[in-house]
Order: C-alpha cells, then sequence, then structure tokens
C-alpha cells in the first residue's frame, strides 16, 4: 500500500509542480501529495437538525452512500445557528445505530415491568397494523377517550397538528405533549400575563443580561442562536450575570455568579423590585400605557369594573373612569370609590413588598443584601428609563436589560409565580418588545388565556388540563396521565383508559417520581412508536420503529433569532435499515383501517390552517407529499425545488415588525386590553376553583394552597414548596440539570461518539457536591454516595467541586437508564428522578424538578 | 503561507462539538482521540471560575515528537510544506517516544482499533473498506495517532488549486473549525493579513503554549485564564 502510495506521490507532485508553473500554487510545489481515497460519489444534503428543539440547519455529507460528517448550514447563520452541538454532529450514529428497533415486535410476557423480560417476538407490519387497529376501532366504538396519544419529541418529527388531527378524527381529547417536564410554567405565565408566550431577548441591542438558571450553552430551546450572540454581545460589552445554584457553563463564561438558594429567586426578584420601585426606576407611562399596573383593586383583590370596562382613578377628574382619551390615570395612590377603599394594582405589589428588605430577601436566598443592592443598582442604571434609540430608521423605547430563565425559575411548585415576578419587573421598567430588552412572540394571539379559566369538572382530559386541578394547563400536564390512569375516579374522570400510544417519548423517565410512571403503563395496552429502544417501549405491548430523522420526511420547525423568520424542510438523507414507516406513514394507515380517513383529512387541514394548498379527500400521500403540501402552503407555493435544494427560505424582519408589532399594537393606550401586572385573572379563577370544590365535593383539592399558588401578586409563600416546608430536617437542596451530551433516550446513550469521543466523563453523570461540604461528610472524588429523599434512595459517585452551593447537591438527568438489553456503558450513572417528588405548580401542571430536599451519605461497601 | 489555527478560549462554552466533529471526521476508535477537552476549575466558593481549552497537535514548527522519532531511526514523522505534522503508520512501531516527549501530551498510542459498537456488527461509517479512506484514515494497532490537521482536506485544496480556499470553503477546512457554535475557531494563513486568523493573533493576542520549549506551535490561543 505505502510503496503504491508513494508512487503515486509523485506523480501528483508532478501535477502539483505543474499547476506551480501556472502560478495556481507556487508554495507547494514540493508538498507531498497523496493519493487519498478511492473517488466516491459524494453528496451534501441540507437538512434541519432534530435532534433537540434547536432544529439547526445541517449539511449531510454523504459519500458512497454512508453518512460521513454533518457540519452546520452556513446559510443559517444569519437567521440562526452558527454551529452545531456534539450530538447533532453525531447524528449519523443516531442513523447506524444498532440498538435501534428494526422491526414491528410485540410482548408475549404479560408482566410488565422495567425488570421484566417482555419476551419480544417479531411480527409483520400487517399483524403490527391490525391488532392495533382492531384495538382501536373497539375503544372508538365504546368511548373514544378510553385512547391516549402521548408524544415528546414525535412532535418535532412530524408537527404534532398530525396527531392532533388523527385524535379529533378518533374522537378523543387526549393528546399530551411533554410541556410540563421542560418549561410550561414559564408560558403559562406569559399566557396569562400577555396573552400568549414565548419571548427572546434582544441580545444584539442589550447591555445587560440576567440569566436565572438559563443554560443556553448546553442545550435548551434557541441555545444555538443565543451562544454565539451572547458571546458576540459580551465582546461587545453587555454583561451577563447569572443567578443559579450550581456554575453551569453559562455561569462559567458570565461576568458574574450569584449562587442564589434553590427555589428563592422569586425573592430575589421582589427585593430588587421594592429597591427599583425606592430609587424611582419605574416607567410610570409603559405602566399606565400598556398595564393594568394603574387598574383599582378592590378588598376583595378583583379590579373595579363598570360592566366588562377595568376602572383607573383619573386625575383629571379625580374620579374613577375607565381608561379613554382625556384620562390621565394614576399610578399610585389609596382612593375611595362607592365608599370603598381601593389602590391601584400596582400599590397592591408595591405595598406587599415592604418587608422584602434587601436583608430579608438575603435570609432566605442566601445572597448578601449587598449584592442585592448592587445588582438592583445595576439594572436601574442600564434599564436607561425614558430613553429612546433608533434601530434603522426606527425610533422606538430602549430599555438594554433582559431577563431569561427556562427551567431555572420554572420547574417548581410555584413556576409560574416565579416567573410572573421577573414579568412584572420587566414591566415596571419597561422592557417587554424594547429595544434591547425581550421581545414577546404573538402578543395576545389568545386572548381567553388571559381571562378565568374555565375550571372543568369533570375532566375531560386524563392529564386533567384546564380542569380544575390545573386550570391553567395550557401546555398539558403530561405527569399526570400516570396518576390519573392508576386511580381515574379520585379526580372525577369518567372514563378507564385503556390504550396509550407513545410517539418518541420516554415519559416514565422524563417525570419525577419515576416508579408511578411505571405503574401506570402496566394497567394499559401500550404502543410505542420510537427509533431506539427505551424503558416506555419496555413498557409496551406493541413497538414499531421509527424512521430517523436523517431518514425521514417533514415540514420542519424551525427556529429563528428575533430579527428573522424561516421556513425549512427535514430530508432523509439515508434508511440505514430499509424501514418502512415513520410516524405520519403509521397514522395514515391506522385512520384508513380505522375507516376516517375522510374525517383525519379534514382534520390535518384544520389544525395546519390549510386553505390554498391543501390535503385532498381520496387519495394516499406519501410523507414526500405532505411535505410538499405544507411547504407550498407555508410559502405562498414557493417551489420545492427550493427547499430541495436550499432547505429553507428565509425572510428579515424590519425594525418596526420586530418592535412594533406586539405590545404597540395590542395593548398601548385607550380601548385596548392590558397586560396583566396585576393578575387580576387568577383571582376569578381561584374563585371557580373554590365554587366547583366546594359544589363538587372535590376532598383532594387543598383550597388553601391554590389561594397561595393563584395569588395575583407573587408572594414570599411562593419560595417554599412543600418539600422545603415539610422537610426541614434533610438538609440538602436537590437540583437537577441537563448536559450537552444526552437526551432522554437511546439516541445518545448508545451514541459511540458521545459516549467514548468526547471525554472520559460523558457515558456518567456523578452527585455534585461543595468541596468543602464533602470534606465535611468524609467524602472524596468518587465515593459512592447516596442521596435519600423522602420518596427514595439512589447512589452514585461523586464529583466535589467549588461550583455549587454548600447546600445544594446536584444531578444531571438523563442518565442511569435500565434497560437489560443495553450495553453497560449506555447504563451507568443515576437516575436521578426517581427521587425527586413530585408537586407540580397548581397553575400551570409544570413538574417540580428543583424543589425536593435530600440527604447525603457515603454508600456502605 | 503558514496554516495555523486559533482557538478563542474567551469564546469557547465547552461544548466539545469540535471534539465530535474531529471523531466522526477522523474514523476515532475507543482510546485514541485526535482532539479532546480539558475543563478546569479554579478558586474557591463562591470566587470560582471554570475554563475550557481543546486540545489537538500542535503542528509544530520544530516538532520534539519528529526529532524524537528521527533519532530512533524510525522517521515516521515528517513535517510537509504546509507545515502539517504526519505519522506514517507503515513506519511507525508504536515505541511511544513521541508521545513521551511532546510537551502537549499529543501522540496516542492506539493499543487495538476498538470497535465502536462493542460487541455489534461495525457500523456502516467504520466498515468503509481501507481502499476508500485516506490514508491517515487507515489506522493500525499500536501505532501513534494524532491529529492530522484534516491532512485529507487540505491535501484537496491543494489537488484543486484551492489553498486559497483553506479555512474558508468547509471541503478545505478542518472539520473540527466548521462546527463551533460560537465561532471561537479559526483556521487559515497566518501570512495573509486579512485572514481572520492573522486579526485574531494581533487583536486579540492569540499566542502559543508552552513557548519555552521552543517548539513553536502552529496553533495559537487567545487565553482567558486558568489552568492549561
Amino acid at each position: 500500500m505505502l510503496t503504491t502510495r508513494r508512487n503515486f506521490l509523485q506523480g501528483i507532485s508532478s501535477l502539483a509542480a505543474l499547476a506551480a508553473t501556472s502560478g495556481a500554487l507556487p508554495a507547494f510545489a514540493n508538498v507531498a501529495l497523496t493519493p487519498g481515497a478511492r473517488k466516491l460519489a459524494e453528496e451534501v444534503v441540507k437538512s434541519t437538525c432534530v435532534h433537540c428543539v434547536n432544529f439547526c440547519g445541517i449539511e449531510v455529507q454523504k459519500v458512497g452512500g454512508v453518512i460521513r460528517s454533518i457540519q452546520p448550514d452556513r446559510a443559517r447563520r444569519d437567521v440562526y445557528n452558527h454551529g452545531i452541538c456534539p450530538k447533532g454532529v453525531a447524528g449519523g450514529f443516531t442513523a447506524y445505530n444498532p440498538y435501534r428497533v428494526k422491526v414491528p415486535m410485540k410482548r408475549t410476557n404479560p408482566l410488565k415491568g422495567v425488570d421484566q423480560d417482555p419476551g419480544w417476538v417479531e411480527i409483520t407490519w400487517e399483524e403490527a397494523f391490525q391488532t392495533i387497529s382492531d384495538k382501536l376501532a373497539k375503544i372508538r366504538k365504546e368511548k373514544p377517550a378510553k385512547l391516549i396519544w402521548q408524544h415528546g419529541h414525535g412532535k418535532y418529527l412530524i408537527g404534532d397538528s398530525f396527531p392532533k388531527a388523527f385524535a379529533k378524527a378518533f374522537g378523543t381529547p387526549n393528546v399530551i405533549h411533554r410541556t410540563t417536564t421542560c418549561e410550561s410554567a414559564r408560558h403559562v405565565a406569559d399566557d396569562i400575563t400577555w396573552g400568549y408566550h414565548g419571548y427572546l431577548p434582544d441580545i444584539e441591542h442589550c447591555d445587560l443580561f440576567v440569566v436565572f438558571g438559563a443554560n443556553y450553552f448546553e442545550a435548551e430551546q434557541y441555545a444555538r442562536w443565543l451562544d454565539h450572540a451572547v458571546t458576540d454581545a459580551k465582546e461587545r460589552g453587555m454583561k451577563v450575570v447569572v443567578i443559579e445554584p450550581r456554575l453551569s457553563h453559562v455561569g462559567a463564561k458570565a461576568d458574574q455568579w450569584i449562587p442564589v438558594r434553590p427555589g428563592k429567586d422569586i425573592v430575589l426578584v421582589m427585593a430588587i423590585t421594592r429597591l427599583l420601585i425606592e430609587s424611582g426606576h419605574v416607567d410610570a407611562p409603559f405602566l399606565t400605557t400598556y398595564t393594568n399596573a394603574p387598574q383599582l383593586v378592590g378588598a376583595d383583590g378583583k379590579v373595579l369594573r363598570d360592566g366588562e370596562q377595568p376602572l383607573v382613578w383619573d386625575t383629571v377628574s379625580n374620579s374613577a373612569k375607565p381608561l379613554a382619551e382625556g384620562v390621565v390615570p394614576a399610578l399610585r395612590g389609596s382612593y375611595t370609590v362607592d365608599s370603598k377603599p381601593v389602590r391601584t394594582a400596582f400599590d397592591v405589589y408595591a405595598d406587599s413588598l415592604k418587608d422584602m428588605t434587601p436583608e430579608a430577601a438575603a435570609e432566605i436566598a442566601d445572597v448578601p443584601a449587598d449584592t442585592i443592592r448592587a445588582l438592583a443598582a445595576q439594572i436601574g442604571r442600564a434599564a436607561r428609563i425614558g430613553t429612546t434609540t433608533k434601530v434603522g430608521d426606527y425610533s422606538h423605547r430602549y430599555r438594554p436589560v433582559a431577563i431569561h430563565t427556562w427551567r431555572g425559575m420554572t420547574a417548581k411548585e410555584f413556576g409560574v409565580q416565579t416567573w410572573r415576578s421577573a414579568l412584572m419587573l420587566q414591566m415596571m421598567l419597561g422592557i417587554p418588545d424594547a429595544v434591547g430588552g425581550i421581545k414577546l412572540s404573538a402578543a395576545y394571539r389568545n386572548p381567553d388565556y388571559m381571562g378565568p379559566s374555565k375550571c372543568e369538572y369533570p375532566p375531560k382530559r386524563v392529564d386533567l388540563a384546564k380542569s380544575v386541578y390545573f386550570p391553567n394547563g395550557h401546555h398539558d400536564v403530561c405527569q399526570q396521565v400516570a396518576l390519573t390512569v392508576l386511580d381515574p375516579k379520585a379526580y372525577g374522570l369518567q372514563y378507564e383508559p385503556e390504550m396509550q400510544i407513545f410517539y418518541a417519548t420516554n415519559r416514565p423517565v422524563s417525570t419525577s417520581d419515576t416508579a408511578t410512571q411505571f405503574r401506570s403503563m402496566e394497567k394499559t395496552f401500550n404502543v410505542t412508536i420510537e427509533v431506539h429502544m427505551s424503558e416506555t417501549a419496555w413498557m409496551s405491548d406493541i413497538v414499531l420503529p421509527d424512521l430517523s430523522y436523517l431518514e425521514s420526511w417533514h415540514y420542519a420547525p424551525t427556529r429563528s433569532n428575533p430579527h428573522a423568520k424561516n421556513t425549512a424542510i427535514r430530508r432523509p438523507v439515508v434508511n440505514a435499515y430499509n424501514l418502512q414507516h415513520d410516524g405520519f406513514t403509521i397514522l395514515w394507515e391506522l385512520a384508513k383501517r380505522l375507516g376516517m380517513l375522510d374525517a383525519y383529512v379534514d382534520a390535518i387541514n384544520d389544525a395546519w390552517k390549510l386553505k390554498e394548498h391543501k390535503f385532498e379527500k381520496g387519495r394516499d400521500y406519501t410523507a414526500r407529499e405532505s411535505v410538499e403540501v405544507l411547504w407550498a402552503n407555508a410559502t405562498k407555493g414557493k417551489p420545492f425545488d427550493i427547499a430541495l435544494k436550499e432547505g429553507f427560505v428565509a425572510t428579515k424582519l424590519a425594525p418596526v415588525d420586530v418592535y412594533g408589532k406586539g405590545v404597540e399594537e395590542k395593548f398601548r393606550g385607550p380601548g385596548k386590553p392590558k397586560m396583566q401586572f396585576y393578575a387580576d385573572s387568577m383571582v376569578h379563577t381561584l374563585e371557580k376553583v373554590k365554587k366547583t370544590v366546594e359544589k363538587e365535593g372535590i376532598k383532594n383539592i387543598d383550597v388553601a394552597q391554590y389561594k397561595i399558588a393563584y395569588s395575583p401578586i407573587p408572594l414570599k409563600e411562593h419560595a417554599f414548596p412543600t418539600p422545603h416546608r415539610e422537610a426541614a430536617d434533610l438538609p440538602f437542596y436537590l437540583i437537577t440539570f441537563k448536559r450537552m451530551y444526552r437526551n432522554q433516550s437511546a439516541c445518545s446513550n448508545t451514541n459511540p461518539i458521545l459516549n467514548f469521543a468526547i471525554g472520559k466523563d460523558t457515558n456518567e453523570n456523578h452527585v455534585l457536591i461543595n468541596a468543602t461540604t464533602g470534606a465535611k461528610l468524609g467524602l472524596k472524588d468518587q465515593d459512592l454516595v447516596v442521596i435519600e429523599t423522602r420518596i427514595g434512595k439512589v447512589s452514585g459517585k461523586c464529583k466535589l467541586t467549588e461550583g455549587i452551593r454548600p447546600d445544594t447537591v446536584g444531578v444531571s438527568y438523563h442518565y442511569g437508564h435500565s434497560i437489560a438489553g443495553w450495553p453497560e456503558y449506555a447504563r451507568k450513572g443515576i437516575d436521578v428522578n426517581r427521587v425527586i417528588e413530585l408537586h407540580p405548580d397548581r397553575v400551570s401542571g409544570m413538574n417540580s424538578y428543583n424543589d425536593t430536599k435530600c440527604k447525603i451519605y457515603k454508600a456502605q461497601a | 503561507m503558514k496554516l495555523v489555527r486559533v482557538i478563542d478560549t474567551t469564546r469557547c462554552m465547552g461544548c466539545r462539538s469540535c471534539v465530535a466533529a474531529c471523531a466522526v471526521e477522523n474514523h476515532f476508535t475507543p482510546g485514541a482521540p485526535w482532539n479532546v477537552m480539558i475543563e478546569s476549575e479554579g478558586g474557591a466558593y463562591p470566587n470560582v471560575h471554570r475554563t475550557f481549552v481543546t486540545m489537538n497537535c500542535m503542528h509544530c514548527e520544530n516538532p520534539a515528537c519528529k526529532v524524537a522519532c528521527d533519532k530512533a531511526g524510525f522517521k515516521a514523522i515528517t513535517k510537509n510544506e504546509l507545515g502539517v505534522v504526519l505519522v506514517d503508520y507503515d513506519k511507525c512501531t508504536g515505541c511511544g517516544y513521541c508521545a513521551a516527549v511532546c510537551p502537549y501530551g499529543v501522540p496516542q498510542i492506539n493499543e487495538k482499533l476498538a470497535p465502536l459498537y462493542p460487541g455489534q456488527a461495525p457500523s456502516p461509517m467504520e466498515a468503509i473498506a481501507p481502499e476508500d479512506r485516506h490514508w491517515t484514515h487507515r489506522k493500525k494497532a499500536r501505532t501513534a495517532e494524532k491529529c492530522t490537521f484534516c491532512w485529507h482536506k487540505l491535501e484537496k485544496a491543494v489537488q484543486d488549486g484551492k489553498t486559497d480556499r483553506i479555512g474558508k470553503d468547509p471541503q478545505y477546512t478542518p472539520a473540527c473549525d466548521l462546527v463551533c457554535p460560537v465561532d471561537a475557531r479559526a483556521f487559515g494563513d497566518l501570512d495573509d493579513p486579512t485572514s481572520t486568523v492573522a486579526k485574531a493573533v494581533g487583536a486579540k493576542k492569540a499566542a502559543q503554549l508552552k513557548r519555552e520549549y521552543g517548539t513553536k506551535p502552529q496553533v495559537y490561543y487567545v487565553l482567558e485564564g486558568g489552568e492549561v
């Protein structure tokens, strides 16, 4: 081989020399060129990564029919991602993974448990479809609601509009997404406050970025834009303050790390708010023009109204009036209306903060009072209240401060209230939709979110979303499904769920108190559609193989920066195991076999809001054909060749579209609804909860706790979730977090690049313990320690670090898998979710990942 | 032309995408990484810092590994006119002298070509036939391996007469330098004053590591502090 190569070298060197004479390669006439490899067919496919929820643009290089590399699509740099994460880089091994589900299988062992051998038997697609459709037909005839469809990442593989359409045609209300394992409390706080959810910090113009436990350098929504945007902004001079109990990668790159005690960030925000009010950092024009802060609140906690019209105190006429032209509302003050005392909503909150001094907050949050004062002053200065600036030719309010979070503030029992405290602070400074502030997504898209909840009872849905149990569960309550399945009557559900279909979700492993989750799957007939074997699949009766994101078509979900929009597709590059079906074709086939295809097509057109370009009845669609329809609809008929060649189309937004279409159009001035600085709707929802509980004799709702959860303003009590109150004898706070190198299923825990190639520390997680604390406990690095909470024990190796609070223990999730068929390395580590107590946020249903308390000790040898 | 890499540790946030890209591109086998991430923590709670530094071959102008290999008589290590230091697996005996003398701990003696999926059939990427691989990817057990600056890509630039596109076009640029989410890495010609790498060396004070050894690395670091 070598000889041949050298001979060839000489030839190539001659070529190089020849080239040198022509001036092309003057410097390399003597470079020893080599033959390289045999020339194989090469192809670069532009597509979209769906390894996580960032949906990065990618270029997949295929050589000789084999995926050889995955790189970021440079054309997306102005729209979203500059690079891609190691999971995306190693994505080829998702497709080529030998631990994939490759054939339909049925279980032969009736005993279900993660410790049971399911006795898998390979079956044909025909048998699989027939068995499933027979079961579905029976359920549809009896009570369609007995079918539960659950998806997690499945939502992004084909879009949740298809499962929702299938469920609508079938007749079940039970389509359950995973948002309560992610950030639903943040979304619900947004929903209640400004009528929809989602925002992006305007990093390009921001001067101070205050981050509460978000982790944009590792893995969460918009991480692949925020990572480079924040890094660039830091170089320009933006300051980053990170407030979190554990020093994350984000904290490590920040200007300041403030290690707050877990669950106590709300009092920090309240104290900062108090200080800023004291120092006069209040954007009164913003509050009176866009929010309900000047509205008058009575002794019953409700906003005063004249009919439907909320009342403010008009400083011109010195009387209570609806906001109208000529009315100048007072932001502050106590007044008398109809002989009854009232205060402005702003003063209700301001007055409530009188005891929340920096010292009081310091006592609770264990952050020095001087640090709180300094941060408040920094925020106040940076907010530049009263200023405007120009972006292009567009002149607009300038507030270059943004507060940011995902799970950090919200994965807790009082997650909605905690994020609302930050929203209220930002409203007080005029930050929403300001240049340099936070850009709201689709303000007021759903006005119902800002009104009292229906508080439905009996619940229609198995997850109890929007029922009296989780009145504002706008984003499903995924972990509740298991509890309801185990005891439907306890929640007033008027049917017994019979069948669950899990599409690309490892739900039981992803939520807290996992033993209960697994137990629920013993009660139902379960079908799992998955790329890789998972614990959920292991507990199923039938498992169907799915195509991976590198093997299937989809009109892809996208992310973009605040100044752009884009439409993209995902397309197959290979089919590693020659599989026939994906989620789309499985649903299509089932709809056909159930004789409901026409209804399904109607429901698809409704769900995707298709009009000109839509699905037609009387014909089948391949996955590609479905993407062509959706592309044509989204792009108003652009040729599909563009999608095939470029992978996406993008639009850069004009400044007026970025800053002028949200709160400016929806909330500004008289005659418009107002952002709920004061959550009046929550007062009314609480009233409905009380009435429903009393009327229906509901025993498992503690109204006193709902009163705390449904407070119209943040309270000190929101810093004390159930374990903090009840488990005072347990000395440590237990928090969980995500690492870059894993997600919940086997696509990452059996990926050799992620497990062997990028470090010796990636295929196992550790119990992070403060070094001083560890020394006091007699622990050394790598000692086996036990974490004991009120619901169980797990053990794992410890890692001592200075980067965590002395009273806090941190464990990343998505390790410690339990499938016997996986290799040993894929099962290493700690499944911390087993010992996380479940005390969901009563408002949103959000899972309480960061509230549990524990003790730790060295495991016995 | 002097090809160099600049790694900006003030931007690097430790994601290890560059490490993964190297592994995928260069037919990684367990136990012999060509690119590694070093995370360091310093200080005491709550005054803590953590730094992220990726390390690969420095492609030194005076490579200690080559000197050792030449002295030992194997002459398995070469440095070509693009400045790339390469190991010839056919000449390498796996003696380990190169690994012993490298101030940066770069050469890896790959004791065995372990499969990526132990106990399973080779994946299609592993099953690519030797004749379909670049020679730098035709690995052998008990030989030294290390980063090649993705020589198979640079070589292609030479073959295509596109050396001016090195560091600019993905097909002519090392894999690790293409995937960084925060643009912490750059590759290119230090002799070109308009290049990203030249500007970084000037404006950001990017510097070589362990200059006291006189090896003159062709990898430069913008250092944030902490241990390297």
